[in-house]
């Protein structure tokens, strides 16, 4: 008995257990982060994938249409006579109008017969989701669709037909009657600045009436184009769809609901390769519907990275030049070492204080006396007085410029001393040294700085939440008007997104793989900067490492 | 490249010096310019919380005397507009407007009836509206508006037009009425008077009765000690009777059924007289004085003992006058009130905060009347030598103190004080209540439970990188860990309350289960290791059991998922939340401090672990190899030296984790049910000081109390978060000056 209690003693005070425990530190780490990446790119990257669509018959004569997405035990299923419990399928039934819930429990006992026929049809409707069922084409006022000249390249043909309609009309809704609503209101307000000293002065008549021509010329073009817009509406043909559901009913589908068709149980794999990569680009390059759960989130990516450009364009100069000053020309001693110390811990600072301060001092001190100043024409109504992507963009700015001044640091105080002698000692001046051999030593680390700025700011949401991030903004921040560039906009975000989408939509389980694909964009963009700026910063350490010795 | 540095330097010599000088200064100024900006966010966050601490000040900005015809000994009544343009007079002689920029009296007839009767009492309706009710010496009570309205002209000028309308009299009684209680809703009038005689009615006017041609008239039993003051509640329902034996009568009415004297409550030293009674605005709050100037406030409690169910109980005592209380007046938009008494004194007292705020001396003569302006801003005084004053009184913050903010407090309508955060309801008439502790209580909690699984973690993790593990896949493990800390926390936010959350609540047995076997499988793995022969050992070399672990790890995970409705049925009785219910007595909510704390303590596990590594693997190497060579095993030289050395590196690392886990935001406001609850249980949620900011800021009005201290817990966060930061990395540099000179 000796034996293994001896060996049992040597393994405890060896220690090797407690090694093995630290280990499992690691290994718990990494399996946390593989999870959950991988979990997103699962759900994310799963989504656009055209599943198969079941038709199932039940015990009860029901038939169910959907794509299974999930299978489980039937929680509090497993009794003594069935040791595995019973199954259960996950049905997204689609047809929300109809069905009231998209997605359907199936226990797995209740399945008389399953097949995948190829005449199912997918619709992606504008509104309440995806539809299910048998497609017919049919006339206005008809009941049902006719069998004749329904085959399926009629209803395709159909459907793209009014998608290039659809284009067109919003084409006109959008860019020329915008455009024509922009500039009325830009000449009202322009109006209403002549007389907003009291009385409108005699100078100012003429411009006045020329401003009022201008916008009655202006209202008969916005008369036309709305004429032409109904003519266009009129256009839109006298083909209706007709979708079987699996319920047996026929429900009427007007071409201009319709985005796109497709029978995805006939596609071979070239085909549904195709159609994923297509609704990937149309999910990262058209915009959101339905209360951001479907179409895409293309204003959110441009507000992300226009916010982020903005951010950095405010951050860089200030923040090396901070650097520079603490490093290169103030006097060392207590107080810059303190001064340092402050700056350092500034980026631990929560960000939703950084918020804080920006609402209270960009939008509602700064932006409230521009308005005055600026815009009085406008008020009550805020131009800057309210969030905005210029003050976002601030915010952020002022969030990071912490970490650009560390990192810059950083990289200047690893240019070695006989640089700087040897440039001093030749005659240049500091400056010259400065501009011609330091900088462009450091610029790795100043780089590195900005880059993990960028990816700081373009994770954070508190701040944003505060200071002009929105869930659906009218328009995009950068157009063809002047000045091209609305600073006082308030725009999109990848990050507000997911929040919004994910908490304060109305149907957030059918938003839920959106959130998912959002989520692992944001993930790529912030985990990709990231990197490069730990790899730039490890290039920089080991070139001065090599260059000192 | 030369050729360009060749040229820079043949420019000339003057040139380039002053070319060098507007750099410094260029630089200098910029640098110094975005530093002080920085550091100055802290100062504009203490400037926007600082107006919530002033003390409170009101200034004399009027005095005028009024025309001999409104002195007397009678009621009176004052009011001023909501700009303080008008002022107006109310004493049984006359009624009279005043222009405040002139001081002038405005010329306005008196309504003939009005006039023509002596009046003996006066009651306000209460609410805002300008509702009084006035008693004559005949027994007869008159309903009258008199105010001021407000108009715009055209050219957007404003014109402020003063009114009296008065009603018809209906009498109610033949004596004289002495006092007079009035309140009214869109169910009717309700009225209660005292008449000469020492009767004690209650009449009742229906809403479509506009003439009060049908009165209904209800005697009330008389109390024990003479009637000295009444009050009547919005709802119609309270009436309190006043004694001059120190006794609150409670009086149930109802239209249906005929009154219920409730009970009698002893509220002032027996031999003083209850001098007035009135309602703080909400008519919940009875604010009772009496004649030795002692000032209360009293609620209805519920109390099982009682036989009604509720008690009239003392919640707040204010700062007693040293003469009686002649004069009272409830502020229209806070919990606040002023009296005046019979020496001249006017205070203004928050019920809520029970604090006096203001003691102002206005004259030697009594208060006749006083009253706020509608925006609280100003008041205005009458006193018994004619003299009208007015007071522009700063006073915007008057809920807000410090044992506001952090003590228990009894609010209206509560049964006990406590520590509440609520700072919106649906009715105007309930006060905010801001209790920060709630929420500084919650962002400790869910910084505790995520410190709670994330320490362990990070710090296993550093030692076995930084000691055990083989550099080479250190290089590449560090860095993945690392990146962890770039995830943005809304994406933590979002995985916690969507996926995490409802997963957990399925999967909880299977959660315990991994509390359980994943120890148990390191224990089995090492041991087996261990055991193992040589020549399988030479395969792994040393430092890289992680990798071993990984799969083994994810195995047993994937088991306790596996089995998870197994361990629901033999541990928990099939049904996991029904267990913890009746044998733990918890309630499990979906979005809870256990989520919260996995979820955040993922987020702070790479904060922490990059710290401890550093810290950890700055030990000098040379002490590390000293003691391997005397014969200490790897792990024996790690506990005793390594961690003991770098033990300051590492609580500084703690403590960075620390700072992040206060700030964070998205995390606890996607995976909390955000309930600011004091409750430190695992299964329920909370409400952070940085969640409660997001939430509420938008809606905060600028300016206003709640944005203000909205600014105050931003304050908080910032000066907790850089202390702990500065001291860690205090600790952490005099660490690397240590061992960097050693």
């Amino acid at each position: 008995m000796g034996e293994p209690s001896k060996l049992m003693r040597d393994f405890w005070r060896g220690g090797e257990l407690f090694v093995w425990m630290t280990a499992s530190g690691v290994a718990l780490s990494l399996l946390m982060v593989a999870g959950m990446l991988g979990l997103i790119m699962v759900n994310g990257l799963g989504q656009f994938w055209p599943g198969a669509l079941q038709e199932t018959t039940l015990k009860t004569q029901e038939t169910v249409i959907g794509q299974v997405v999930g299978e489980e035990v039937i929680p509090n299923s497993i009794t003594p006579d069935s040791p595995a419990g019973q199954r259960r399928f996950r049905y997204r039934v689609g047809n929300r109008d109809v069905f009231g819930s998209e997605y359907r429990w199936i226990n797995a006992a209740d399945i008389v017969s399953s097949a995948r026929p190829e005449d199912l049809t997918l619709v992606e409707r504008r509104e309440w989701g995806p539809a299910f069922g048998r497609i017919t084409v049919g006339v206005e006022g008809a009941a049902t669709g006719s069998a004749s000249g329904s085959s399926w390249t009629t209803v395709k043909t159909l459907v793209e037909r009014a998608n290039q309609l659809r284009r067109r009309i919003e084409h006109l809704e959008r860019e020329e009657i915008g455009s024509i609503n922009y500039r009325i209101e830009k000449a009202r307000l322009a109006r209403h600045a002549l007389t907003l000293g009291g009385r409108l002065d005699p100078d100012d008549a003429d411009r006045d009436r020329l401003l009022l021509d201008q916008i009655a010329v202006l209202e008969r073009d916005y008369l036309a184009k709305t004429e032409a817009l109904e003519r266009l509406h009129k256009d839109a043909g006298q083909e209706v769809l007709f979708l079987t559901l699996s319920t047996g009913r026929s429900v009427r589908l007007s071409l201009d609901e319709v985005l796109a068709v497709s029978r995805p149980n006939g596609m071979h794999w070239g085909e549904k390769l195709l159609a994923y990569v297509r609704s990937l680009w149309l999910f990262v390059s058209t915009e959101p519907r339905e209360a951001n759960t479907e179409g895409g989130i293309f204003p959110a990516i441009f507000g992300t990275v226009l916010m982020v450009f903005l951010m950095t364009l405010a951050v860089m100069p200030f923040g090396v030049m901070a650097a520079v000053y603490l490093r290169e020309y103030a006097t060392q001693g207590l107080l810059v070492r303190l001064v340092r110390i402050a700056v350092n811990n500034l980026a631990g600072v929560p960000s939703i204080v950084f918020g804080v301060f920006g609402l209270a001092f960009f939008v509602y001190a700064l932006g409230g006396t521009i308005d005055h100043w600026l815009f009085p024409e406008a008020l009550p109504n805020p131009t800057f007085g309210t969030g905005g992507i210029l003050w976002a963009s601030l915010t952020l700015a002022l969030l990071t410029v912490p970490v650009v001044i560390v990192a810059t640091e950083e990289g200047l105080s690893a240019v070695p001393r006989d640089f700087r002698e040897g440039s001093l000692g030749l005659g240049a001046t500091k400056f010259e040294t400065l501009r011609h051999v330091i900088i462009p030593c450091a610029l790795p680390g100043i780089l590195t700085g900005l880059i993990l700025a960028m990816a700081r700011a373009a994770g954070e949401v508190a701040p944003l939440m505060l200071t002009g991030v929105v869930k659906l903004a009218p328009a995009l921040p950068l157009d063809e008007y002047l000045p091209f560039l609305h600073l006082d906009r308030k725009f999109m975000h990848l990050g507000f997104h997911i929040y919004d989408v994910g908490f304060q939509s109305p149907n957030v389980e059918a938003a839920k793989p959106m959130v998912y694909m959002t989520t692992l964009i944001l993930i790529l963009v912030v985990v990709s900067l990231n990197w490069a700026a730990v790899r730039l910063r490890n290039r920089l350490r080991r070139r001065f490492a090599a260059s000192t010795v | 490249m030369i050729t360009e540095r060749f040229q820079l330097m043949l420019k000339p010599v003057h040139l380039r010096t002053w070319f060098d000088r507007l750099a410094r200064a260029v630089i200098t100024v910029g640098g110094l310019a975005t530093i002080i900006s920085i550091l100055g966010i802290f100062f504009f966050l203490f400037r926007e919380v600082t107006p919530l601490f002033t003390a409170p000040s009101a200034k004399l900005t009027q005095r005028l005397s009024v025309p001999a015809l409104l002195v007397d000994e009678g009621p009176a009544q004052v009011a001023v507009d909501e700009h303080r343009e008008i002022a107006q007079v109310f004493t049984s002689g006359a009624i009279q407007f005043f222009d405040l920029a002139s001081g002038q009296p405005i010329p306005l007839e008196t309504p003939a009836q009005v006039k023509a009767r002596q009046i003996t009492a006066m009651a306000s309706g209460g609410g805002n509206a300008p509702r009084l009710a006035v008693g004559t010496a005949d027994g007869e009570v008159l309903f009258l508006k008199v105010g001021t309205t407000t108009e715009f002209t055209d050219q957007g000028e404003r014109r402020k037009r003063p009114h009296i309308r008065a009603g018809q009299p209906i009498p109610l009684t033949k004596s004289p009425i002495v006092r007079l209680a009035y309140r009214a809703n869109d169910q009717g009038s309700l009225l209660a008077l005292l008449s000469k005689g020492g009767r004690l009615l209650v009449a009742r006017i229906a809403a479509d009765d506009v003439a009060g041609h049908h009165p209904i008239i209800t005697e009330l039993p008389q109390p024990r000690g003479e009637v000295t003051a009444l009050a009547l509640d919005a709802l119609l329902e309270n009436l309190y009777v006043g004694t001059a034996d120190g006794q609150v009568v409670h009086v149930g009415l109802s239209e249906t059924e005929p009154p219920e004297m409730r009970a009698a409550y002893t509220v002032a030293a027996s031999s003083t007289a209850v001098t007035t009674l009135g309602f703080l605005s909400g008519d919940r709050s009875l604010v009772v004085m009496s004649g030795d100037g002692a000032v209360s406030t009293w609620g209805l409690v519920r109390r099982a003992d009682a036989p009604s169910g509720w008690t009239l109980t003392q919640i707040h005592t204010l700062r007693a006058h040293n003469a009686p209380v002649t004069a009272f007046a409830p502020s229209q938009r806070v919990k606040g009130f002023v009296t005046g008494d019979r020496k001249g004194n006017l205070f203004l007292h928050h019920a809520t905060s029970s604090q006096t705020l203001l003691r102002l001396a206005n004259s030697e003569f009594p208060i006749r009347a006083v009253a706020f302006a509608p925006k609280g801003d100003g008041l205005i005084a009458l006193d018994g030598a004619g003299q009208l004053s007015l007071y522009q009184v700063q006073n915007a913050y008057p809920e807000v103190t410090l044992e506001t903010l952090f003590g228990k407090v009894w609010y209206e309508g509560y049964d006990q004080p406590a520590h509440v955060w609520q700072s919106s309801s649906g009715s105007d008439d309930v006060e905010p209540k801001l209790g920060l502790l709630p929420l500084a209580f919650g962002t400790l909690k869910g910084t505790m439970y995520a410190l709670f699984l994330a320490v362990p973690i990070a710090i296993l993790a550093a030692m076995c990188t930084s000691q055990f593990m083989h550099q080479d896949l250190r290089a590449k493990i560090k860095p993945i860990i690392e990146v962890m800390a770039a995830l943005p926390t809304v994406v933590l936010g979002f995985l916690a309350g969507l996926w995490l959350a409802p997963l957990l609540e399925r999967m909880l047995p299977a959660v315990a289960g991994m509390a359980l076997v994943l120890p148990l499988l390191v224990v089995l793995a090492s041991f087996g290791w261990y055991l193992c022969p040589l020549s399988v050992k030479r395969h792994l070399p040393q430092g890289q059991e992680a990798l071993l672990l990984i799969p083994l790890l994810g195995l047993g995970i994937a088991g306790c998922l596996w089995a998870n409705s197994f361990i629901e049925g033999w541990w928990f009785d099939g049904n996991v939340k029904a267990w913890l219910s009746s044998r733990l007595g918890i309630q499990y909510d979906q979005r809870n401090a256990l989520i919260v704390g996995i979820v955040m303590g993922f987020a702070i596990v790479p904060v922490i672990y990059s710290i401890a590594e550093e810290a950890l693997s700055n030990v000098p190497k040379i002490q590390i190899a000293g003691s391997l060579a005397l014969g200490a095993t790897r792990w024996q030289t790690v506990l005793h030296l390594v961690l003991l050395s770098a033990s300051p590196g590492i609580f500084s690392a703690v403590m960075i984790g620390f700072g992040r886990a206060i700030g964070d935001t998205m995390i606890v406001l996607m995976a909390t049910g955000n309930t600011p609850i004091l409750d430190w249980n695992w299964a329920n949620g909370f409400r952070t000081l940085s969640a409660n900011i997001a939430v509420e800021i938008p809606e905060a009005p600028h300016g206003g109390s709640l944005y203000r201290v909205l600014f105050l817990a931003a304050l908080l966060l910032f000066i907790v978060t850089f202390v702990i930061n500065s001291l860690a990395e205090l600790i952490r540099q005099r660490l690397r000056d240590k061992y960097s000179h050693g």
